[in-house]
């Protein structure tokens, strides 16, 4: 008896708070309507496209291949990538660098975003940081899934 | 037999043996790199140290016999504490690379250290600097850097081709593989090489960065290349599911077996796969048809056996002719035998093969083709095709396999094949043959069915399949069982030939040379 008047009361407690909010942003809603408080936002949806949210640093988006300084992609087609995808989007293709002292290089290095699931372990996996998901592109649709599918020129550019 | 004890577990073994050897029979691993079991102990690597008891210090397990009554410890504090540091030095100059190694995955060095490493580096010095690729054999790349001077390259070359082309030049840290004169290990057999390399510093060219090793599955087959039959590991990758590979198998390492090839396979055997995965046919292709009509297997065999059927019943069966090859199993062999031979009496029946090779005192044999052997065992008749009399007297032809074409140009075979009036291939890979037959049927490779062979030495040598038959190829011994049980001449003998086991079976009691042989 008392457990059940418990839940009731729980009930009620969350109602005014949702009330509360609902209040309090309403009011500040029709302050901004009639220009009187403009600094303190009104409703807490976001108005998406035109408004967007920072994104946090430590988020992961589109993939990026990084570049040395001579502008070659800094991978060495280890393909540890392709091991540890867990949705096999990767796919990397390696050959012999014609310079002595490097022994290959990514002939392909393709990513398929349409199955990408974005764990990010890709990222942990490399072991020369060639390729990070920082670039804050988190907008790519597309029209057809070929276009998804980013080569190695896309994913340096 | 003497007894020892290795951690405490007692062993019997032959007097003579090693406590390495002992222990790998006892089940217990000792870690080494330069011991090979091919090659009578070195000692260069000094990994596999291990106590005994009433030894002051360590001995190392692949050069020291046993005694009797031995007391070996290879998991102690003191051997574990003196790995770690042999580790440490061979790692002093090794440099980290494994994720641009071509070894890494299948690597001693590599797993040794995952077990017993994993140290702080107390060195103050900086690594080495020397040469990371140079060509140094027909396929072989070394790099010098990654080189743990184990000399198992050396020893390969000494005692087993005896070309002796690589030797240990400088001394000290220095100290470097290398061939003398600038000549290149160019012998049929420096493919072993790269294989028994402990570490990455001998690379196959062949297989340099196509894949990793653990993307690779590997499955028990049987050289066809040559007569020898050496047994081999095909490695193949099983694809993405998004992304087509160009190829599936990706190389041919050995497989230990001290009746046929020892522990080594020759180059040709090693490089020549190439013929698994390039031009293949995987669907039954009809010529002389308008459109690209469909035939299923089913309705393939019923027109087939009532061609068979039609010439048999007007007593006219000598009028179909076979040309075989020896890349066709012994249970393949032994059907076409029984029911062309025996049960329809065909005279016509011819063999083509591969034409001859080199062949050395080692493995590789002159006959290319893996059968030859089983064949004569069979008690077939190894003809050689006269194009004219073919031409002549026949009019069903089947041909096995396209092999024709090493012995005539495309011209003879076009104006022999135009006189007979039906002619059906069963091929494997697509060539001009193709289009000169009225039916083109897709045939597995040894790669991918099961049978055995009968090698140059009389060993009848089972083999099951790696891969995964493409498309509509299916072995030759399940059309000829089909196509039998189809001509209903002896429809209850054929119809208990569920598997390539069970017509080895009847030739063990029919033939005597497979009685007892098939294992």
């Amino acid at each position: 008896m008392i457990k059940a008047l418990g839940y009731f009361l729980e009930i009620i407690r969350g109602s005014i708070i949702t009330t509360r909010h609902f209040v309090v942003n309403m009011h500040f809603h029709f302050m901004k309507l009639f220009r009187i408080k403009t600094k303190r936002k009104g409703a807490v949806t976001i108005q998406y496209p035109e408004e967007k949210r920072e994104i946090a640093t430590r988020h992961r988006s589109l993939h990026r291949l990084m570049t040395n300084k001579d502008g070659k992609p800094r991978c060495v087609a280890c393909m540890l990538c392709v091991t540890v995808c867990p949705s096999e989007c990767i796919y990397v293709e390696a050959a012999e660098d014609p310079d002595l002292e490097v022994q290959k290089y990514p002939s392909t290095f393709i990513i398929d975003l349409s199955r990408c699931c974005f764990c990010g372990f890709c990222v942990e996996a490399c072991p020369e940081d060639a390729i990070r998901m920082d670039t804050g592109q988190i907008e790519f649709a597309e029209y057809s899934r070929e276009d998804l599918i980013y080569n190695l020129e896309k994913l340096i550019g | 037999m003497i007894k020892i004890f290795i951690d405490e577990k007692a062993i019997e073994v032959e007097k003579s043996t090693t406590i390495l050897k002992a222990a790998e029979q006892a089940g217990i691993d000792i870690p080494h790199l330069c011991y090979h079991p091919a090659f009578p102990p070195e000692g260069t690597c000094r990994m596999c140290l291990v106590e005994i008891e009433g030894l002051p210090s360590l001995e190392l397990a692949c050069s020291t016999q046993v005694k009797d009554g031995m007391k070996v410890s290879t998991k102690s504090e003191r051997v574990i504490e003196a790995r770690k540091g042999v580790l440490e030095f061979l790692l002093a100059e090794h440099p980290p690379d494994c994720p641009i190694c071509d070894k890494a995955g299948e690597c001693s060095l590599q797993d040794y250290y995952e077990e017993y490493g994993q140290f702080e580096n107390q060195f103050n010095e900086f690594k080495e600097k020397r040469e990371k690729k140079v060509k140094i054999g027909k396929n072989l790349i070394r790099d010098m850097e990654r080189c743990i001077l184990c000399r198992r390259c050396v020893r390969f070359l000494k005692e087993v081709t005896k070309t002796q082309e690589l030797g240990v030049f400088e001394r000290g840290i220095h100290s470097e593989i290398n061939i003398l004169d600038g000549v290149l290990v160019d012998n049929n057999y420096s493919g072993n090489l790269a294989e028994i390399c402990p570490v990455g510093a001998m690379t196959d060219s062949d297989f340099r960065f196509k894949t990793r090793t653990w993307f690779l599955k590997k499955g028990e087959s049987i050289c066809p290349l040559c007569s020898r039959g050496c047994s081999i590991f095909i490695e193949y990758h099983e694809g993405f599911s998004r992304f087509t590979l160009p190829k599936r198998v990706y190389r041919i390492r050995s497989r230990e077996n001290h009746k046929v090839n020892g522990f080594w396979i020759c180059d040709i055997g090693r490089y020549g796969y190439s013929y698994i995965d390039e031009n293949r046919i995987d669907k039954i292709i009809v010529n002389n048809k308008e459109g690209g009509e469909t035939i299923t297997w089913e309705k393939m065999v019923i027109l087939l056996a009532e061609k068979i059927k039609r010439l048999y019943y007007i007593k006219k069966t000598s009028r179909i002719a076979l040309i075989l090859n020896t890349w066709l199993s012994n249970e393949e062999l032994f059907l076409i035998n029984k029911i062309f031979r025996n049960d329809l009496s065909v005279e016509n029946i011819y063999f083509t093969d591969p034409p001859e090779g080199e062949e050395d005192d080692l493995l590789l044999t002159s006959e290319r083709s893996p059968n030859k052997r089983g064949a004569r065992e069979i008690g077939l008749d190894l003809k050689p095709i006269n194009l004219e009399t073919l031409a002549d007297k026949t009019d069903l032809l089947l041909i096995f396999g396209s092999f024709m074409f090493d012995q005539f140009n495309l011209a003879e075979i076009k104006s022999a094949l135009d006189n007979i009036k039906m002619k059906i291939i069963f091929a494997t890979h697509s060539n001009e043959m193709n289009s000169l037959v009225d039916i083109v049927l897709p045939m597995s490779l040894i790669a991918e069915k099961e049978g055995s062979l009968t090698n140059v030495d009389g060993i009848v040598q089972r083999f099951s399949p790696v891969l995964m038959a493409q498309g509509e190829c299916q072995p030759e011994w399940k059309v000829l069982v089909n196509l039998a049980k189809e001509l209903e001449i002896n429809f209850r003998y054929y119809s208990q030939f569920s598997s390539p086991e069970a017509i080895l079976d009847e030739m063990g009691k029919k033939i005597s040379f497979f009685e007892k042989k098939s294992e």
